[in-house]
């Protein structure tokens, strides 16, 4: 009975995921390795127009590593890479006018202050955006005189960002992007990334935060160990893996034995009247009508879902440490 | 736009920061003018020390000792932002990750070099007129007959320790050991290239040594001008030759991270 049910896919995470469309990024084979250390070994994958594009792994899995070989800050040992139709090794040039790049672990000189860093970085570019309204929208207007070493981490995190955008640029790569933010400021910045994708601005997003993969991106690349591990969508992620759901609630009901002879239901484990049944596709759905059927309508019945964690750690086989 | 502009830009910015960051003002131009006034003070402005000889070479070329330092000390301004405030900074930037930073927005080594070095030309602009006033006023030191050739010298002294600095910044990677390779370097230089002692006192050897090294040729190429020698060709070609053999590796070998 379970299995002829259609199960509905969640939507991903954000707006549709582009089936089609130009590639802004093309890796293929790409491998980089530092003296005997292999950074990267033999990853491939393209990024469409207009789409938040995750790279998502633990530290030193060669995530950084490999955004930077595509900004043209590293030469690649071996592969081929082309950034809007550029070469990043021959053209980096050209490619920086065209992208914006916020980087881990960089800085600017300690006495110089915010308005000042943005007009510096917004005279290199071509096509420069206004620098007031860049201050606003990464809300900076209260540390406009600030000198760099005075800001907050999530202070500077927000001016890195601000600059990543000073050049009007095609395609961002974002670097940890909020890395050192407090919570509100780090919500806050999801929803601009959102908006700034809105207005047709691709980006790519390294990061090892798994909600923010999965609330951002519309497709994650898994990178572990220097090797793409999974490409997918994040609920594709959590699909393609039959992860199972936990559906949790309490009743006195001694004997629940007869739950386990739905397909979908996996395990029942019980404490005391706390029940916990593990399984995959429409686990909750079945329960609950199997419940009620039999009279029983726990007041807390609940679902847990498999999250990009769980497929994350199913993939690569540990957690993901900040 | 982005070509001189940011050159633009980024030359006002490293004044801005020259200005906020007071100790490398203090040490660049306090140093050298207070050793101008001390040596001046020791070895005096009589005019009848300006024919002493001494190993067969005019002791202080035919000037008084506190025109000799005037003019000597304007070379050592260039050599201490050329072997000590330049490589300290650009190590910095680079350990800071303010050169990745640059980098990934299209600031490039000759914009980065070219702002740093025309802070460092105003500097020593700024700086020989302060040190040529002060030398005037306490020691009635000679002040430049000859300007126009004195600005050359500081043009291309300018260009020959900047590109040092810029190879020093190459090949040291941190801050600190710039600073400790930098600081060497400037005091074995200021003690034989005839900015401490005249030359004409060292032992044969160490003035063999000093005559092949850039701040010998510096404070010749300053000197015959402020004392109205002319200017001096080959002490210029010998900078200028400084220049391209360490510009070349440098800005071959520069590395941003």
């Amino acid at each position: 009975m379970a299995t002829q049910l259609s199960v509905q896919p969640r939507r991903p995470a954000f707006g549709a995921q582009p089936s089609t469309g130009t590639f802004v990024v093309e890796v293929e084979g790409l491998r980089k390795a530092y003296g005997p250390v292999v950074a990267v070994e033999n990853i491939s994958f393209g990024v469409l127009e207009g789409e938040i594009f995750g790279i998502l792994g633990p530290n030193g899995a060669g995530k950084t590593t490999t955004v930077e070989c595509a900004q043209g800050l590293r030469r690649p040992d071996a592969g081929t890479i082309r950034v809007l139709g550029l070469d990043p090794t021959t053209q980096a040039a050209q490619l920086r006018q065209r992208i914006g790049s916020q980087l881990q672990d960089s800085a600017l000189p300690g006495r110089l202050r915010v308005v000042e860093a943005i007009e510096l970085f917004a005279a290199f570019a071509h096509d420069p955006v206004d620098c007031d309204e860049l201050i606003a929208r990464w809300r900076l207007e209260d540390q406009r005189s600030q000198t760099f070493e005075s800001l907050s981490g999530g202070q500077r995190q927000r001016l890195f960002i601000a600059l990543a955008f000073v050049n009007s640029p095609e395609l961002v790569f974002l670097d940890e992007l909020t890395q050192g933010l407090d919570p509100q400021a780090r919500r806050a910045t999801w929803e601009l990334i959102r908006e700034i994708r809105q207005g047709g601005t691709t980006v790519v997003l390294v990061t090892h935060f798994m909600d923010e993969a999965e609330y951002l991106c519309d497709r994650v690349a898994v990178v572990d160990s220097g090797k793409l591990v999974a490409l997918d969508t994040p609920q594709g992620l959590i699909d393609g893996l039959g992860l199972p759901s936990v559906v949790r609630f309490t009743t006195s009901e001694p004997d629940l034995g007869w739950l386990g002879e739905l397909d979908v239901v996996e395990s029942i484990a019980r404490h005391g009247e706390a029940v916990e049944i593990r399984g995959t596709g429409p686990v909750l759905a079945l329960v609950a009508s199997e419940l009620v059927a039999r009279g029983i309508a726990p007041l807390d019945l609940r679902v847990e879902r498999p999250t990009v964690e769980d497929a994350f750690l199913a993939l690569t086989g540990r957690e993901v440490r900040g | 736009m982005s070509a001189m502009g940011g050159y633009l830009a980024l030359t006002r910015t490293e004044f801005r920061l020259f200005r906020r960051e007071p100790f490398s003002v203090v040490f660049v131009l306090a140093f050298p003018l207070m050793m101008m006034v001390l040596l001046a003070a020791v070895f005096g402005n009589k005019q009848a020390d300006a024919h002493k000889i001494q190993n067969g070479m005019l002791i202080w070329r035919g000037v008084t000792p506190a025109s000799y330092y005037t003019a000597a000390s304007v070379a050592v301004i260039v050599a201490a932002l050329g072997l000590m405030t330049l490589p300290i900074t650009l190590a910095g930037y680079r350990e800071r990750g303010i050169l990745r930073r640059f980098h990934a927005s299209s600031v490039s080594v000759q914009t980065l070099v070219g702002a740093q070095l025309t802070l460092a030309l105003v500097i020593f602009v700024a700086g020989t007129v302060v040190m040529a006033i002060v030398a005037r006023f306490a020691s009635h030191a000679m002040l430049p007959q000859d300007v126009l050739g004195v600005v050359v010298a500081l043009l291309v002294g300018t260009a020959a320790f900047g590109t040092i600095g810029l190879l020093l910044a190459t090949v040291i990677r941190t801050s600190r050991s710039a600073q400790g390779i930098g600081l060497l370097l400037f005091f074995v230089l200021w003690l034989i290239s005839g900015t401490a002692p005249p030359r004409a006192v060292l032992p044969s050897g160490l003035r063999d040594v000093g005559g092949v090294l850039p701040l010998t040729h510096l404070v010749t190429a300053v000197q015959n001008p402020w004392f109205g020698f002319g200017w001096s060709g080959t002490d210029l070609a010998v900078l200028a030759a400084y220049a391209i053999a360490a510009g070349i590796p440098a800005l071959w070998l520069f590395r941003w991270d």
